[in-house]
């Protein structure tokens, strides 16, 4: 290609993005990366004190569960994301009359604040006059006197799987859909041919040709898993105690403790983390082309 | 063989509305909470509420949401037009520097962001949360950008340069009239994007008057709420829950493409 544009004009047209983008994140995460080795209230008075907030992290009790929390979250939300996807997705294909309603209902969601969702599913799930157990005790799957503790310290996680679940199902859905409109319509008339059936081209055709979007959907959930904060912080705020605290709710926590420097190192704990999973992301999708 | 076809398409329907009902649920209750105790004056009490503004609410959430798009339009085509087609020193250093800051979870630096905001006097300003916005959601798109560019003809850039057309005119001229439905992704992706987002206007704004609708569902929220107060609850967020599936309606389209596309590409 040919010279275009000179030698400066280019870094024009990019300094816009280097500056506040590029610039900005990369100040806040050296920022952090410093901030993590002091002893800080956030604002004021900063300490260096070198690793020690991170020997007090990986000797935290809270830490652990909140890891264990994340990463129950990334397998239960990925597994359930990516099954009921691909089979609405192979369902909506078959064209059925309605199929473009189902897809609408189930994709909807996308378009909707998760705040907002985390915020209905709180008081649906409340344990006393929430609407959920209400409609359990009328349908007399409960008892009268009896209540389910939906975002109590055992089914707490799992009830917030389930808000992730109804937000970004339908994302998957999607994605899964356009995938199968790019498998070509002779595989399958072929091994009609051959007389498979439908079970045998679902698994003998179909899920081996999504396997790249399936990798795709995968990681993505995975580094998503690590950034959600507001469906846990406006559900359960990380309670009952510290039993329901993922990472990211359990950083801003000992953010709101004014433990700065602390809260810090949980966030480089994340960051390394995230650079790790789309590392691999990146190499998986390349190895895709 | 037909019967098999009915068989099939039975279970196929009894499977879909099984899993409609369930995400139909949450949507339902919500609606018939709205009007359990209280009726439709909740609506009228949510919207004269003495601490929550539904108008302000929707209007922040569109000037915040609104702007960044602006910006992340913008900025976003010229970086991935320059990305595509000029070469400078750094071209390639420089571009996957940027793509590696789309892994940075927003939770993960709050309060060194935070202090940033604040040293450079835009905290609690529309600006100082449109900033982070555009920083947080503009890599994406500049992926989504240049990937696009890249696809344009080359033929098509020699002949207008040929013809004495500099790069603006090309980028403005040929490059652009070519990236409408990119474009329509891109700001529909971001729009929805910076409207949902909960933690940074959270973080970096204090004055409630300037609250997006995701802060402003704390307003609605008691220590100990009536049932009257959960229904206007129920009510608001309803309400606040409109703007986005007209959005939805309008834009279903370059929302499933965009989503799409940026998973495939990233």
């Amino acid at each position: 290609m040919r010279q275009f544009g000179g030698r400066w004009a280019p870094y024009l047209y990019v300094a816009p993005i280097v500056v506040l983008a590029g610039a900005l994140l990369y100040y806040t995460v050296g920022f952090a990366v410093w901030a993590s080795l002091t002893d800080w209230n956030g604002l004021t008075r900063m300490e260096f004190i070198g690793v020690e907030n991170y020997e007090r992290l990986f000797a935290d009790r809270t830490f652990y569960i909140a890891l264990r929390n994340t990463l129950v979250f990334m397998v239960a939300t990925v597994f359930l994301q990516t099954v009921l996807g691909l089979l609405i997705a192979v369902i909506a294909k078959e064209r059925m009359p309605g199929a473009n309603f189902f897809k609408a209902i189930f994709f909807l969601p996308i378009a909707m604040a998760p705040a907002i969702i985390a915020t209905v599913f709180k008081y649906m799930f409340e344990a006393n006059y929430g609407s959920l157990n209400e409609t359990l005790r009328a349908l007399g799957l409960l008892g009268e006197d009896d209540s389910i503790l939906w975002l109590g310290a055992d089914l707490g996680v799992w009830s917030i799987v389930v808000i992730n679940v109804f937000a970004w199902m339908g994302f998957s859905m999607m994605v899964y859909f356009s995938g199968l409109m790019s498998i070509p319509d002779e595989l399958y008339e072929a091994s009609s041919l051959d007389g498979a059936g439908w079970w045998r081209r679902l698994f003998s055709i179909t899920v081996p040709s999504l396997k790249g979007t399936t990798g795709v959907l995968i990681l993505l959930g995975i580094v998503g898993s690590l950034k959600t904060f507001d469906t846990v912080w406006l559900t359960t705020q990380g309670g009952p105690g510290v039993s329901t605290h993922f990472l990211s709710t359990f950083l801003y926590q000992e953010r709101l403790n004014r433990d700065a420097g602390y809260s810090s190192a949980i966030g480089i704990f994340i960051l390394v983390a995230a650079f790790v999973l789309s590392l691999i992301q990146t190499r998986v999708s390349s190895r895709e082309k | 063989m037909r019967n098999q076809k009915t068989l099939m398409w039975t279970v196929m329907y009894a499977v879909l509305c099984l899993l409609a009902a369930m995400w139909i649920y949450p949507i339902v209750i919500a609606f018939v909470e709205s009007f359990k105790v209280g009726g439709a004056g909740n609506y009228e009490a949510v919207l004269n509420h003495p601490r929550f503004d539904y108008w302000s609410a929707i209007g922040n959430s569109f000037l915040l949401a609104g702007g960044s798009t602006v910006v992340i339009v913008i900025i976003s085509s010229l970086a991935g037009f320059a990305f595509a087609r000029m070469r400078f020193r750094g071209r390639n250093f420089l571009y996957r520097a940027l793509l590696a800051c789309m892994a940075i979870p927003v939770a993960s630096v709050v309060t060194p962001l935070f202090a940033t905001m604040n040293d450079l006097g835009l905290r609690d300003s529309y600006v100082g949360v449109i900033i982070p916005l555009v920083a947080f959601n503009v890599l994406v798109m500049l992926l989504l950008m240049k990937n696009h560019f890249d696809g344009i003809p080359q033929e098509l850039v020699e002949a207008a340069t040929i013809d004495g057309a500099r790069p603006i005119g090309v980028f403005t001229k040929i490059f652009l009239p070519l990236s409408g439905p990119v474009l329509a992704n891109v700001s529909v992706l971001s729009f929805v994007y910076c409207w949902n987002e909960y933690l940074l206007p959270n973080l970096l704004l204090s004055s409630e008057s300037k609250f997006p609708v995701t802060a402003a569902v704390a307003l609605l929220q008691y220590e100990r709420m009536s049932q009257e107060q959960i229904g206007q609850l129920y009510a608001g967020l309803i309400l606040m829950t409109i703007p986005s599936v007209i959005v939805y309606l309008f834009s279903q389209r370059y929302l499933q493409s965009g989503l799409t596309a940026g998973a495939v590409k990233s």
